[in-house]
């Protein structure tokens, strides 16, 4: 798959566990389609505030770069999406007005199963399906951490089994099917090579094809780089083990690079044994991306690996790495 | 009380009988909640370690494979074989969602007959498999239940990650509120049965407001939540008690809020959020653990040098030590890999002295290094102690600290 067939779909999803750079993956995929000239609408479910910092930084970081201009935010919040859908459905506003300050509605609101998610994904195919001169060609969304994620993607379909008849099963039905549809959606998986990072990889994979939706990309993301061969770091760390003749500074700073090399072979090694595994439980098209060395990851960290992520899937436009 | 860190975390432990360890995702939590557990069992208490992750991370953690709604407990030839001497237990319950309903409504139901109109109920089904906060309300209930077992003397909960670990710390006001008679009392008037029709008479505004929701959401719907109430009804008094009790539990001098964090600037973001919320709830934060650092090198002459100086530097004692004058161009990738690593463990230090400094006076707070290795077995928890508790005393402290 290349990069241009992945968004030419409308939608991207992403999931993933907590803290493997989901956001940071969202933001690279958004930049990129908006490099080539798309409109993109990134999205953020509520509470989250990641994405949003993360576009701060690239207008901080590249005020000028033209592409930044093309990416749009919104923020969906299930509460407000349905008091928004409300509206489009009851057209007068003392009668909603009504409604939403009633303690009956308030409580629906909280205790109904789900109604949240099933708006929040409404929203976002409203958004998918708009066809006025603003709308995106793409929306690219941050799930949320995988449990939830995976909740948010079911909701559609519980919410067509719950609700037999009426609006709300129109319309997830609607939704669900064009989630389901590899055309207009693709799922990308984010993860790190990490024991339990792959294992929940594993179980997003299989969930998500449970519920039949389209498991189009995978991102290994952080992926550690031996800086030396294996037998260079025996000799060295034998040698460094070795007390030291003359104790110096210098001694002193060679057994620490012996040791922090050491350290980075040890992840090295550990994140290529779970490159393997996922290669043999996630067959789909894969980008791996390198654990970035910086004092601070910022703006301009999420603009390189944009373009190496994009540069990736394009040279492999059979199918990546899978 | 010792001045070091991990000493005073250890004496947190000892003096507490239920941990609740909070944070964002991805920074080691369920592996510090189990290393925690661990370390009671080997001074002799009874200890379980409590997740109420979605994924199964501490089954993984703990090596005993899949583990269900039930207190498992970690066999003693477990640890024989990792050569741990642990006088105490440890146990390992991972919170499975659906299956902590049913076992509610099993455990409380009054007849089989109103157990089973729970059971059945569609709205019941969906509430219990999606409804998100469930799993929070679940695990306070859970808590409650482990403390009044009496079988343990150390319960330590891991939670969600920070957006749902506020959900955990709420949970217990929000069942509440959930359970709050006057708007209960709505749903489970046996005319509701009925229909929304049945309002009219009763109250024209609110008659009128559910058929508007009605319409909107699907036919039938409220009838059925208003069966689902009533069925349930019969569970509330039940309820009502144990939250009442598990919420002064969470305020209880013997639990202890430590807070899981790493030290990138998203995650010190969240968590110091989630402090804040906890401070203002009246569950004071009593520790932080801070994993996965990058420790910086003290050495002098190091910070802002290039990787050609350090290149340079490490080209006498690199020849003495190998007793041969190794190559420049493995000098080389030595060296930008020490300079790349020290850009990291400085930003590091500095993000973690701002954190140190909004931090309440005297909370404890420890620091582990990123291992580079995986922790999903004993000897990966042990290896832990040394950071988190410090000493030697009980711990094997010192094995295995080194690459994996």
């Amino acid at each position: 798959m290349t990069f241009d067939e992945l968004v030419s779909r409308r939608l991207v999803f992403t999931v993933g566990k907590g803290g493997v750079g989901r956001t940071t993956v969202s933001m690279a995929i958004g930049l990129e389609a908006a490099r080539r000239g798309k409109r993109v609408l990134m999205v953020e479910l509520e509470g989250a505030r990641g994405l949003e910092s993360a576009i701060a930084e690239q207008r901080k970081a590249r005020p000028t770069a033209p592409e930044l201009k093309r990416i749009g935010y919104i923020e969906v919040e299930g509460k407000r999406a349905l008091e928004e859908y409300l509206g489009l459905v009851i057209p007068v506003r003392r009668l909603l007005k009504t409604i939403f300050s009633s303690n009956v509605y308030q409580y629906f609101v909280a205790a109904a199963p789900g109604l949240k998610e099933l708006m929040t994904v409404g929203k976002i195919w409203y958004e998918v399906e708009r066809s006025d001169a603003t709308a995106p060609d793409l929306v690219v969304v941050d799930g949320p951490a995988t449990g939830h994620s995976l909740q948010y993607l079911r909701m559609p379909k519980a919410a067509a089994e719950a609700f037999p008849v009426g609006l709300v099963h129109r319309e997830a039905v609607r939704v669900f099917s064009l989630l389901q549809d590899a055309k207009s959606t693709a799922v990308a998986i984010v993860t790190t090579p990490e024991e339990m990072p792959v294992n929940e990889t594993g179980e997003i994979y299989r969930g998500l094809g449970e519920l039949g939706l389209p498991r189009g990309l995978l991102v290994v993301n952080r992926i550690h780089e031996a800086p030396l061969e294996p037998g260079e770091i025996e000799d060295l760390a034998r040698a460094a083990g070795k007390p030291a003749r003359t104790k110096g500074a210098d001694e002193e700073l060679f057994a620490e690079a012996v040791r922090v090399a050491d350290g980075e072979a040890g992840w090295a090694r550990l994140n290529l044994d779970n490159v393997a595994r996922l290669a043999l439980d996630v067959p789909i098209p894969t980008v791996l991306l390198p654990y970035v060395f910086a004092e601070e990851f910022g703006g301009s960290h999420v603009d390189g690996l944009s373009r190496r992520l994009a540069a990736q899937l394009d040279a492999t436009p059979g199918g990546g790495a899978s | 009380m010792s001045e070091d860190p991990a000493r005073r975390l250890a004496e947190l432990v000892r003096s507490h009988r239920i941990l609740v360890c909070a944070g964002s995702g991805g920074v080691g939590k369920t592996t510090t909640a189990a290393s925690l557990a661990l370390w009671g069992a080997m001074q002799g208490r009874h200890a379980i370690v409590l997740t109420i992750d979605p994924a199964r991370r501490l089954a993984d953690s703990l090596g005993i494979g899949p583990i269900g709604n039930t207190p498992v407990r970690v066999s003693p030839e477990t640890f024989e074989r990792a050569g741990i001497a642990v006088p105490g237990t440890l146990n390992a319950m991972m919170l499975d969602q659906k299956g902590s309903w049913d076992e509610l409504v099993e455990r409380h139901a009054p007849t089989p007959e109103a157990r089973e109109r729970i059971l059945e109920n569609r709205f019941y089904k969906q509430l219990s498999q999606s409804f998100a906060g469930s799993q929070e309300y679940m695990a306070v209930e859970q808590l409650g239940e482990l403390d009044s077992s009496g079988k343990y003397d150390l319960i330590v909960i891991d939670t969600p990650p920070t957006q749902h670990a506020l959900d955990f710390l709420e949970a217990p006001d929000r069942l509440l509120d959930f359970l709050d008679r006057k708007i209960v009392r709505w749903f489970v008037r046996p005319s509701m049965s009925a229909g929304w029709s049945a309002f009219q008479t009763m109250n024209k505004t609110v008659g009128f407001i559910l058929r508007k929701i009605e319409e909107v959401t699907g036919v039938g719907t409220f009838a059925e939540v208003s069966d689902f109430f009533e069925s349930m009804s019969s569970l509330f008094d039940g309820f009502e008690a144990r939250v009442a009790r598990v919420t002064e539990l969470l305020r209880d001098h013997g639990t202890a809020f430590l807070l899981v964090a790493g030290p990138d600037e998203q995650v010190l973001d969240q968590v110091e959020y989630l402090a804040e919320q906890m401070s203002s709830r009246r569950m004071p934060l009593r520790g932080v653990v801070m994993n996965r650092i990058y420790p910086l090198f003290q050495g002098t002459g190091v910070q802002g040098a290039s990787p050609e100086e350090i290149a340079t530097r490490l080209a006498g004692p690199a020849e003495r030590a190998l007793g041969a004058k190794p190559p420049g161009e493995m000098l080389a990738r030595l060296a930008r890999n020490f300079c790349a690593y020290q850009e990291r463990a400085h930003g590091d230090a500095l993000r973690i002295e701002g954190f140190v400094q909004g931090l309440p006076a005297g909370v404890p707070f420890v620091q582990v290094p990123n291992l580079p290795r995986d922790i999903h077995d004993l000897a990966g928890l042990t290896a832990l102690h040394p950071f988190l508790l410090g000493g030697t005393d009980g711990a094997q402290a010192g094995r295995e600290t080194g690459p994996g």
